[in-house]
């Protein structure tokens, strides 16, 4: 391309780590308004390298596949406002899971670490099905009110990664698991909250966490797992929650 | 690599029932099936994250189904089909509308969703256009994420073998022409597999990606329709594709087009031109901004071009008026969307264009996800019929979960009384060879810039408002297309290469794009999503067009079709049940 006089603010460099050492890894895309990391990405895809590795999918914030650390911070690339003043951003891979391709990651030892704390609804068998009545349980419940602000886990590892002890692999369940064991232990309708009790009490479980607050201020929806680890220690000892 | 190819032996899996895709359609069918027969060796076959790709994540509005005893069923059918404008296959809609409430409750007791609630307890139901009662079920305002993230925690449970990254390419037959098995890239590694199955069920979310304004998420690329259309199956209604009528306008950031939920308009948000001038006046008086989607839509449409609309092609919406903490509670996600783009829902009006959202055409089936070939279903946005000529907000996510119900019900029914049969080498070597010639040329277009054709072709001809010009010059640009499409080149290693991914997709779409093309052409009338602006009339006989792929191969094959009369198998036109 000619080298055309461009004012400052019309261009981004960016940074991204490349699994191939010989890949190219700095590049230089137009800047357009709004922009969003994943809006980064995609230029350097579309006019620079189309076999760049990078994933996304609904680009809203609710499937939590395109996350990514953006100068350092684990966030969701297409929830990220490349800010006004930036000319160059760096793009890294998640932290604390094995790079598949480029900011490609295998997501397996984040989903094993849910799978740890029986991460579904273990329902009283007569009352579940096609046939069942839904539970009258009030908006304004306890259990709502603890619940409801726990919920919308997206499952995108910002937390996991941001998380000093989860993404250095010391054998920690991790913050996003242990929001869900939360969720699930304060639902009325479950009964195998004794059992994840049992499990978030191991050595990999909530005694790992140092409260560094890491996880919560990476949550992208605003959830706030600190919060249910420290429930959970305390429901441990606790019959009564 | 053996010698000459430009692809690795392929590795061979066996399966009972193959799923391909992990959407809610895909996800409630394992968990049919696996529920049914826990023997059975069931494989997801998924081209993005297991549970987190597709549309079904992405539901904000919510999900209709009766559960008031006020309301009922013949309420919903009736809206369904007033909607549809009478186009519908009625056994599935009728199929749809029962179902709907026990899914409701299995996705409550079973699978561990939780909707929000009125003040006594009981699931809360909210008002969407074009029914005439509350019956939305709902989670805040990104249903999706509940309904989705549980569907996937249920999978720890069943454990069925996840293919994650693995995208499906062609289904394949035996020597004798039964349905043997499936094609696939295991897109991490770049290695081709085989996966032979009993039975296989397609639920990859329809195609309607395809525009230059769309919503849906980046896997829907019509794979599914497009792999039965080789495989000689019947399509239906391709030419019904649904514009919602508020998507997001974001310059050139991915954000454009991405919806702003029906539920504003359900809840009171108005529309206006960049006249200020409430519109909806002159189209529809009674309901307004509650009117049916497609007629919202065109609405918006003809005001743009009409040279009404904003700068950047768009009209307002706007719901401030309900005070902004209103509106933060009841829309927070609707709210941080318009943010993130440097707008505020809360308040002040936010610009928005029709955006390409839900394919109504698809794959004929029976009210059990059969198909016309043995041992092969489909369900959810990939099959026709259900929403005849337009789909209620709601009934997307109702279809995808009582049909992928269904789907597993039904496989879990025939898997044992169908053997695993050996796939013809031969349609597994001409796929894989269509598969991987991108990668293979050293010359060619990349992909990226004939997307960008596809999807203004399909805006600017194809789209909101059609006519006879425009459609026969789409049918001779999609074919020059498919040409150009067939000479793409994409570099880079076959590990993880989205460029590549996009090549395949984007032979797909065109597949798709071409058939809605011929069937929009060959609707002379407008009706629902379909508007001709040479026939603004609607027709009184009810008829719809099926489509067939002629014999001729390549990348522009004939299109056979066949004309058929709409069945009132429940209820006719005029309102009478028969
Ligand atoms: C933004 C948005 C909002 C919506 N809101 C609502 C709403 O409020 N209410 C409502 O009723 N409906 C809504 N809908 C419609 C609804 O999402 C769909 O009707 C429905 O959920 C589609 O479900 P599905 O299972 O058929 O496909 P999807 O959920 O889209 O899943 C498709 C799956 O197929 C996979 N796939 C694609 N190609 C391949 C391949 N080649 N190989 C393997 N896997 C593949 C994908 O990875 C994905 O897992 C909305 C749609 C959109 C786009
Ligand atoms: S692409 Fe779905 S969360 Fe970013």
């Amino acid at each position: 391309m000619r080298n055309r006089h461009r004012k400052a603010g019309d261009e981004l460099r960016v940074s991204v780590t490349r699994s191939d050492a010989a890949a190219a890894d700095e590049f230089t895309v137009p800047r357009i308004r709004p922009m969003m990391v994943l809006d980064a990405l995609l230029a350097i895809q579309r006019t620079h390298d189309p076999a760049i590795g990078f994933r996304y999918s609904c680009r809203v914030g609710m499937c939590g596949t395109c996350t990514v650390r953006v100068d350092g911070r684990s966030v969701l690339a297409c929830q990220t406002e490349i800010p006004e003043r930036a000319e160059h951003i760096r793009i890294d891979p998640l932290a604390g899971l094995p790079v598949v391709r480029d900011l490609v990651v295998d997501t397996a030892p984040f989903w094993q670490a849910w799978k740890s704390i029986t991460p579904y609804l273990v329902p009283d068998e007569d009352a579940a099905g096609m046939d069942a009545t839904p539970a009258v349980i009030k908006p304004d419940s306890a259990e709502r009110e603890r619940i409801d602000p726990s919920l919308d886990c997206i499952g995108c590892a910002a937390c996991f990664s941001s998380c000093g002890i989860a993404s250095a692999r010391r054998d920690f369940i991790g913050p996003a698991a242990l929001n869900r064991a939360m969720v699930l232990v304060a639902d009325s309708r479950d009964t195998a909250a004794a059992h994840r009790l049992d499990v978030v009490a191991t050595d990999s479980g909530v005694d790992r966490c140092h409260y560094i607050y890491g996880c919560s201020a990476a949550c992208p929806k605003g959830l706030d797992p600190a919060q249910a680890i420290r429930r959970l220690r305390k429901w441990r000892f606790d019959e009564s929650r | 690599m053996s010698p000459g190819e430009a692809w690795p032996e392929p590795e061979t899996i066996s399966t009972d029932v193959a799923v391909v895709g992990s959407g809610g359609a895909g996800l409630m069918c394992v968990l049919h099936a696996l529920s049914a027969r826990p023997d059975l060796n069931v494989t997801i076959v998924s081209e993005g994250a297991v549970g987190r790709s597709g549309c079904t994540r992405m539901v904000q509005g919510g999900y209709n189904a009766v559960l008031n005893p006020d309301d009922s069923v013949d309420l919903h059918f009736r809206d369904t089909l007033q909607g549809g404008k009478f186009l519908n296959d009625q056994r599935l809609a009728w199929t749809l509308v029962n179902d709907a409430p026990r899914v409701i409750n299995e996705l409550e007791t079973r699978v561990g969703c939780f909707f929000d609630r009125d003040e006594d307890g009981r699931i809360h139901q909210k008002a969407f256009a074009g029914q005439a009662f509350d019956r939305t079920v709902h989670r805040g305002d990104l249903t999706g994420i509940e309904i989705m993230g549980r569907l996937r925690d249920q999978m720890f449970r069943l454990e069925p073998v996840e293919l994650e990254d693995v995208r499906a390419l062609d289904l394949v037959h035996d020597r004798v022409g039964r349905l043997a098995g499936l094609t696939a890239i295991d897109m991490r590694s770049g290695r081709p597999l085989v996966l032979r199955a009993r039975v296989i069920v397609v639920a990859t979310g329809g195609s309607a990606t395809m525009y230059r304004v769309a919503a849906p998420a980046r896997e829907k690329t019509g794979d599914g329709v497009a792999m039965c259309w080789r495989a000689g199956l019947a399509v239906r209604d391709m030419e019904m594709l649904q514009f919602h009528p508020t998507g997001l306008l974001a310059g050139d950031a991915r954000m454009t087009g991405a919806v702003l939920e029906e539920g504003l308009r359900g809840a009171g948000a108005k529309l206006f031109n960049a006249d200020g001038e409430r519109y909806m006046a002159r189209y529809d008086a009674e309901r307004m901004e509650r009117s049916t989607r497609d007629v919202v839509a065109r609405a918006g449409y003809s005001e743009i071009v009409a040279g009404r609309g904003t700068p950047d092609g768009g009209v307002l919406i706007d719901i401030s008026h309900l005070g902004a903490e209103e509106v933060e509670r009841r829309f927070p996600g609707m709210v941080q969307r318009t943010r993130q783009i440097g707008q505020d829902l809360a308040r002040a009006p936010v610009r928005v264009s029709p955006t390409a959202h839900f394919h109504m055409g698809g794959v004929l089936i029976d009210a059990d996800c059969r198909t016309a070939l043995d041992g092969l279903l489909v369900a959810g946005e990939d099959a026709g019929g259900t929403h005849g000529a337009n789909r209620l907000g709601g009934n997307g996510v109702a279809e995808s979960t009582v049909f992928g119900a269904r789907a597993g019900d039904t496989a879990a029914a025939i898997a044992p009384h169908r053997p695993l049969l050996e796939p013809e080498p031969a349609e597994v070597r001409a796929s894989l060879e269509r598969a991987y010639a991108p990668l293979g040329r050293d010359a060619g277009p990349w992909p990226f810039p004939l997307t960008t054709r596809l999807k203004e072709l399909m805006w600017q001809c194809v789209g909101v408002v059609r006519d006879a010009e425009g459609l026969a010059e789409a049918s001779k640009e999609l074919d020059v297309l498919a040409e150009d499409v067939d000479r793409i080149a994409v570099p880079g290693p076959p590990e993880v290469n989205f460029g590549w991914q996009e090549a395949m997709d984007l032979a797909n779409q065109v597949t798709v794009a071409r058939t809605i093309a011929h069937a929009a052409a060959w609707r002379t009338e407008t009706r629902g999503a379909h508007a001709r602006s040479d026939y603004p009339d609607s027709d009184s006989r009810l008829r719809y067009v099926v489509q067939r792929r002629g014999a001729a191969d390549g990348p522009v094959s004939a299109i056979e079709t066949e004309v058929r009369d709409v069945e009132f198998s429940y209820r006719a036109p005029d309102g009478d049940s028969t």
